[in-house]
């Protein structure tokens, strides 16, 4: 009977690959099973099943087997994806079961759940002999880390699924059984029953007891006949779900619990014993029903749908129940067959944010499990204090974790570790070279590094006034327990601190909220050129409010109804927002909308808003609409360029400390600058440059005796930073070239005029060569260098198609080009001509 | 003094007592001390319950008042803090106003909290006529229940989207008593549109009774089928459609402008449409068409208010307060100079916190001269607080940027000055390098590249001194002036090296 049945592999747990751990279950695997399955002979017709008044199929002759309690049943969950196999049964006698679907340990980890508070559980020590081979040390000081753990003759390893009591109803429920009862006959199993699970309520039925009696498994999804009452809509008279017959207590699986919450799932994170009381503990990472999600159940969450969350406890090992298994959708489609225990996770859930994130699809690639293992292992050493990592025994343990993460990760299914992230720790990290380290870093080679631009200055000397306006303007808008929205619109030419003076107040705020002096606040930066288009700084701002990214339509709309009709759109409502935008002009659009939007939310009550605009232009509020500008209030501040003795101060500070630089030097640096733009940045520039210069200087010439930047240095700096690029292209150009620049400004002189003709210049070019005894190239050389030279733009000409006629002029002013030509050593007379 | 002030009084009670009494007329130091006994915590509620009024009408007389000192001892007794004194409570009912303090937190956030533009008021004075005008027009389109179309433009900051929403109200509340069915508002502000034609459906979203139409049409095909048909019953609700900043819903081709105004012509329509925006003429120049059908919208124009209107705005946000925290006159130079310059209201509220906390500050800073001193002043916004706000807004701030600029950006500004000294308007890049270079050779300044030339040129474009046009080529964008001839010189001749220059 058995070897005809079509459901052969229906004990086989398809997602079990032949493993280590797998040969390890079979030690505390009940001996054997026979699958049955009744072997009707009536063909499917689902649609012939109708639904009947009188289901009393607990009174039809089931045989029932005596040995009730050992017998196996099987629970077939059946989904559309995963079509039922239909092969022999045969082989499937001498396959290992799974353990959770087989009888399973229950009644004894109830037994050591009763007793879970005490500290020793006596059954430990003994246990921990025989799988030494397993069980890896990490270290015995406080806490022996393992990777595996074998607990009430149930192997727990990091990545396993586990179900976890909840503390209070520990002992509520007297039994646990593992094979839930048929809705119809409540029974449990029947030896040769198969059980068919709706997909609806995920009940159990038999199938002989389904009314029709069904042979086979249907296809595809099946709904009780119950729940398909219950969708149609129809009378509810016309069928009684079955009571249950008296005295019997209707028990429920570990699954029901789970899906109504009455228990955890869990996945392990970490296995350790606390080497003081000999307590095992497990650190897990808890998995969520969606009922239990901030948004509910959807529609679309299937009924074994689980989330992943990113909350961790430490619990003790006891509250641990079973396992369970929790697999990725693909797994999950495969996995129709494995029993009840098996669940869906697809996504991960942030309980801070309430954000859903789908897990990354698992590759398990053996290059990462290394770093993988680094980043664990860093975790650990942030969890625990005392613990203590021994480095010869790493090697091991990483060598084993990586086998054994491979195995579970494919295993729990749900995840590779490479869909995690927390925070950003880790991101960004590069180790550095050892012989960078080592290297003792010369004054001037520090002084190099703290002139970068990308230095964070530790203070920010000169522009106190303006931090201190800003400070006040930002305290005055926030301190007060309604808070007002306010706009300001600071000012200023390029490199005078702007930027950076409004991010360090709101450092300085931050140390105070944190000291509690002030009330907090959510601060949003926003940088006006890193924006796709004006219009996606709604969705900016409102990611950053409330962690969720949405198109800007919907955020505009989102974020109206929070600044101007003063609804909530994320938890962080209550507090003032600051709001910093950077190269403000950038906002504009053609009909300014965006502008108009973001400075009326301000003027709105209850807005709470605080909008603080940066830009170059002085007047952009008069340039605005006026309704623009009438709501940008009057707040104005200005970041006048610095002068020189500003810029020397703050070259200066930056400089604290190092000794690299003449004092003269410094200041002839800020003096050229201050003249020219008074931005800070050049200055800084132009002094590295300097550092650049000299340190160059002092390698070649070892001989100085000052080791310090001198005058000399920065002008050097200067002049490769202020003059401009064409003298030097002028300086390097050809023979023939000069020349015939030389005759564009001899032309220039004589006909006063700024536009020549390529005709003349050819003319004067041979009576030049005539006088001084060069030979004339021949005008198609010339056309092609005048061609090349107006590439290059340092003459501006016509396309050469014209030939002779094409207008040529000088790009550039002729007394530059008579500077650059002047002391030529190869054509001396050329100073003749200019 | 010091026998009066008895074991409780608080010095500081005491002065300001004292200073009011003055103004109040001759009264014996004794009374006075008693009166001013409270609580700092109750006076607030209890006075403005009282008659906050007279905190106006006093103002000037009572800074003018010198300030009486008290005696060390009176200061100590007062840290003591006994407040609870049996007098207060009969000094009370005599105290008309209370102190004000600019180092008080709580009275300064107060003040400016009936300074900020978002706490509107509850009556909006000085638009009761454009006000009447709407609302009636709005209740006799609501007795006719026929459609109509009104149009109102005035400068930013004349109270137009404020007065719409107490019309609103009015309009719900004239139903209520009228016994008309309460009619449907749907205020859109226009800017928050992502589309022009969102509005419709906007429209449509308030203006659902429970019908289905078919979803293949747009809003604006269902809204017109929904008005041209005859209603049932339920249709005799009339709908209040105010649309803010209303340009904005100009397209090219005006079309959804026009099909909104074209909304209240459909034969069963039962819309009124209140547009709002700055433009005066937005009707008659977007919407010609609506003439030749007879149906131009009513304009109703919010002009920019006059001094005296700005000052009684203040007035009435001041005059909940319990305290004077302005001088009259202070409040009129503040009005005068606003409507003299554009007669906008928030920038009005603007001005009169600025100085406010120009006060502020100035009022922590006597604090740290003097942190034990026994006089303590009691300040108002004084004329002079007034003034520097007013400058810090209004002023024109070429002359400061022109003096803190760069040397040889004040130069180009020179040469510029120069250049376009004749009838000239505008001239290249390159001429003005010219006559910089001209400048510089005559004064042995090494002169600036090209290039940062151009640069600086850019910044001067950004600080609006100068205009750059755009061009294909660097060298030929034209440059010109945008600020006064008459202000560089003023800017430059305080520097000795420009004087030869510009002359």
């Amino acid at each position: 009977m058995a070897t005809t049945t079509p459901r052969s592999k229906t004990f086989k747990s398809p997602t079990k690959t032949p493993t280590t751990n797998n040969i390890y279950r079979k030690s505390y695997l009940s001996p054997s099973l026979t699958p049955q399955t009744p072997q009707t002979i009536t063909p499917l017709r689902r649609s012939a099943r109708h639904v009947s008044r009188r289901i009393d199929l607990g009174n039809e002759p089931i045989d029932v087997p005596e040995n009730e309690s050992k017998e196996e049943m099987n629970l077939i969950r059946k989904r559309e994806r995963a079509p039922p196999r239909k092969q022999s049964v045969d082989d499937v006698s001498e396959k290992p079961k799974k353990p959770q679907s087989l009888k399973t340990p229950t009644k004894k980890t109830k037994v050591d759940s009763e007793v879970s508070f005490s500290p020793v559980s006596p059954n430990r020590t003994e246990k921990r002999k025989n799988k030494s081979e397993e069980v890896k040390k990490t270290k015995t000081k406080k806490r022996v880390y393992y990777n595996r753990v074998e607990f009430d003759e149930t192997g727990f390893e990091i990545g396993d699924d586990v179900y976890v009591k909840r503390r209070e109803d520990a002992n509520s429920d007297e039994e646990d059984p593992e094979i839930e009862d048929c809705k119809i006959c409540f029974k449990s199993g029947g030896s040769d029953d198969v059980m068919l699970e709706c997909d609806d309520c995920l009940g159990g039925f038999h199938l002989k007891c389904l009314k029709p009696p069904l042979k086979d498994v249907p296809e595809g999804d099946w709904i009780c006949q119950f729940c398909e009452v219950k969708k149609s809509g129809g009378p509810s008279q016309t069928l009684v779900v079955p009571k249950p017959p008296e005295g019997k207590k209707l028990a429920r699986t570990m699954r029901e619990k789970l899906l109504s919450s009455d228990l955890w799932a869990a996945r392990i994170e970490k296995l350790w014993k606390e080497v003081g009381d000999g307590v095992y503990w497990i650190r897990v990472r808890w998995y969520m029903i969606p009922e239990e999600t901030v948004s509910g159940r959807q529609p679309h969450n299937l009924k074994r749908e689980l989330y992943l969350t990113n909350d961790f406890a430490d619990i003790e090992m006891d509250c641990v129940l079973r396992h369970c298994f929790v697999k990725c959708p693909k797994e999950f489609s495969k996995a129709s067959n494995d029993g009840d225990d098996v669940f869906l996770c697809e996504y991960e859930y942030d309980v801070h944010w309430h954000s859903f994130k789908r897990l990354a699809e698992l590759v398990d690639g053996d290059s990462d499990s290394d770093q993988e293992w680094n980043g664990r292992k860093e975790e650990e050493v942030d969890d625990s204090d005392e613990e203590v990592e021994v480095e010869e025994d790493e090697e091991s343990v990483r060598g084993d974790s990586k086998s054994k993460r491979g195995l579970t990760s494919v295993k729990g299914g749900a995840n590779s570790r490479k869909g995690r992230f927390f925070g950003l720790e880790k991101v960004g990290a590069k180790q550095i070279p050892e012989h960078v380290r080592c290297h003792k870093q010369t004054e001037l080679e520090k002084a190099k590094a703290t002139l970068l631009l990308a230095t964070r200055p530790k203070s920010l000397p000169c522009r106190n006034r303006e931090m201190e306006e800003i400070t006040a303007f930002i305290k005055g808008s926030i301190s007060d327990d309604q808070c007002l929205g306010r706009c300001m619109y600071i000012h200023g030419v390029p490199g005078t601190g702007k930027t950076i003076s409004v991010l360090s107040v709101m450092k300085n705020l931050k140390a105070e909220v944190e000291a509690g002096n002030v009330s907090p606040y959510c601060f949003v930066e926003i940088n006006g050129l890193k924006l796709a288009s004006p219009e996606n700084i709604y969705s900016v701002i409102y990611e950053a409010l409330s962690g969720h990214r949405v198109g800007w339509k919907k955020a505009l709309h989102s974020l109206n109804e929070r600044f101007a009709e003063g609804k909530n759109i994320g938890k962080e409502d209550d507090k003032p927002c600051i709001l910093l935008i950077d190269e403000l002009d950038l906002l504009v659009t053609r009909n300014q909308s965006v502008l108009y939007n973001i400075l009326d939310w301000p003027t709105k009550p209850n807005s709470k808003l605080i909008v603080l605009g940066i830009a170059n232009t002085m007047d952009l509020p008069e340039k605005l609409l006026p309704r623009i500008s009438s709501r940008m209030g009057i707040q104005r501040l200005c970041f006048g360029p610095y002068n020189h003795t500003q810029l020397q101060e703050i070259i200066s500070t930056r400089l604290n400390g190092i000794d690299a630089f003449e004092k003269t030097a410094i200041e002839f640096a800020s003096r050229k600058v201050a003249a020219i733009s008074g931005d800070a940045r050049r200055a800084l520039e132009i002094c590295r440059r300097a550092a650049e210069v000299a340190d160059h200087r002092l390698k070649t010439n070892k001989s100085a005796k000052s080791q310090l930047v001198i005058m000399g240095d920065v002008e050097a700096a200067i002049q490769e930073m202020f003059q401009a690029p064409h003298i030097q292209v002028m300086k390097s150009v050809s023979k023939l070239s000069k020349i015939f620049l030389t005759a564009m400004v001899h032309e220039l002189y004589k006909t006063g005029m700024a536009e020549t003709t390529f005709d003349r210049v050819a003319t004067t070019i041979s009576s030049i060569c005539l006088t001084n005894g060069e030979a004339f190239p021949g005008w198609d050389i010339l056309l092609k260098i005048g061609c090349d030279l107006g590439e290059c733009r340092i003459i501006l000409c016509e396309p050469g198609e014209k030939h002779r006629l094409q207008k040529l002029q000088l790009n550039f002013p002729s007394d530059d080009v008579a500077f650059a030509l002047k002391d030529n050593k190869d054509l001396p007379w050329l100073a003749n001509y200019l | 003094m010091p026998a009066i002030a008895g074991p409780s009084s608080s010095p500081q009670k005491h002065v300001v007592g004292s200073r009011l009494e003055v103004t109040g007329g001759l009264r014996s130091a004794e009374v006075n001390t008693c009166r001013k006994r409270k609580l700092r915590s109750d006076s607030a509620a209890e006075v403005s319950s009282s008659t906050p009024v007279n905190s106006i009408s006093t103002p000037m007389k009572r800074c003018a008042v010198p300030i009486p000192k008290t005696s060390d001892e009176e200061i100590k007794e007062d840290s003591n803090g006994n407040l609870a004194n049996p007098v207060i409570s009969a000094a009370k009912n005599l105290d008309v106003e209370s102190k004000w303090n600019p180092r008080d937190e709580e009275q300064m956030k107060a003040v400016k909290e009936a300074l900020h533009v978002s706490k509107a008021p509850s009556t909006v004075v000085c638009r009761e006529d454009e006000q009447r005008r709407v609302s009636e027009f709005v209740k006799s389109c609501m007795e006719q229940n026929k459609a109509g179309s009104l149009y109102i433009c005035g400068c930013p900051g004349t109270g137009k989207s404020l007065s719409m929403e107490k019309v609103r109200q009015q309009a719900e509340d004239w139903a209520k008593q009228a016994g008309l069915p309460c009619p449907e508002t749907v205020s859109v502000n226009c800017t928050s549109l992502t589309k022009t034609t969102d509005i419709f459906s906007k429209i449509l979203g308030k203006n659902e009774f429970g019908r289905k139409a078919n979803g293949s049409s747009s809003p604006l095909q269902k809204l017109q089928s929904l008005f041209s048909q005859k209603q049932q019953q339920s249709s005799s609700k009339m709908m209040i459609i105010i649309a803010d900043e209303m340009d904005y819903l100009i397209t090219r081709d005006r079309g959804v402008l026009h099909e909104l105004f074209m909304l209240t012509t459909l034969p069963f329509s039962s819309c009124i449409l209140i547009g709002v925006a700055n433009a005066i003429d937005l009707a008659d120049r977007f919407l010609p068409k609506l003439k030749s059908l007879n149906c131009k919208p009513l304009v109703v124009t919010f002009r920019a208010y006059s001094k005296e209107q700005i000052l009684r705005i203040l007035q009435e946000r001041l005059v909940g307060l319990p305290y004077v925290a302005f001088q009259s006159n202070a409040l009129e130079i503040c009005a005068r100079k606003v409507s003299a310059a554009s007669g906008d209201m928030r920038k009005a509220l603007c001005v009169c916190r600025s100085a406010l906390e120009i006060l502020g500050i100035e009022a922590k800073g006597s604090i740290d001269q003097q942190p034990q001193g026994p006089v303590q002043e009691y300040e108002v916004v004084k004329m002079d607080h007034m003034l520097a706000a007013l400058s810090k807004t209004f002023k024109s701030p070429v002359v400061d940027t022109i003096q803190s600029l760069p040397q040889h950006q004040q130069i180009i500004v020179c040469s510029a000055a120069k250049a376009f000294r004749g009838s000239k308007k505008d001239r290249t890049i390159a001429e003005l390098n010219k006559l910089y270079l001209a400048i510089c050779k005559s004064s042995t300044i090494t002169p600036a590249g090209i290039t940062e030339f151009t640069n600086m040129c850019t910044v001067l474009n950004d600080q609006g001194i100068l205009k750059l046009s755009q061009a294909r080529d660097d060298k030929l964008r034209r440059v010109s002036l945008r600020v006064d001839e008459a202000d560089i010189t003023f800017a430059l001749k305080e520097i000795r090296f420009f004087r030869n220059c510009l002359i």
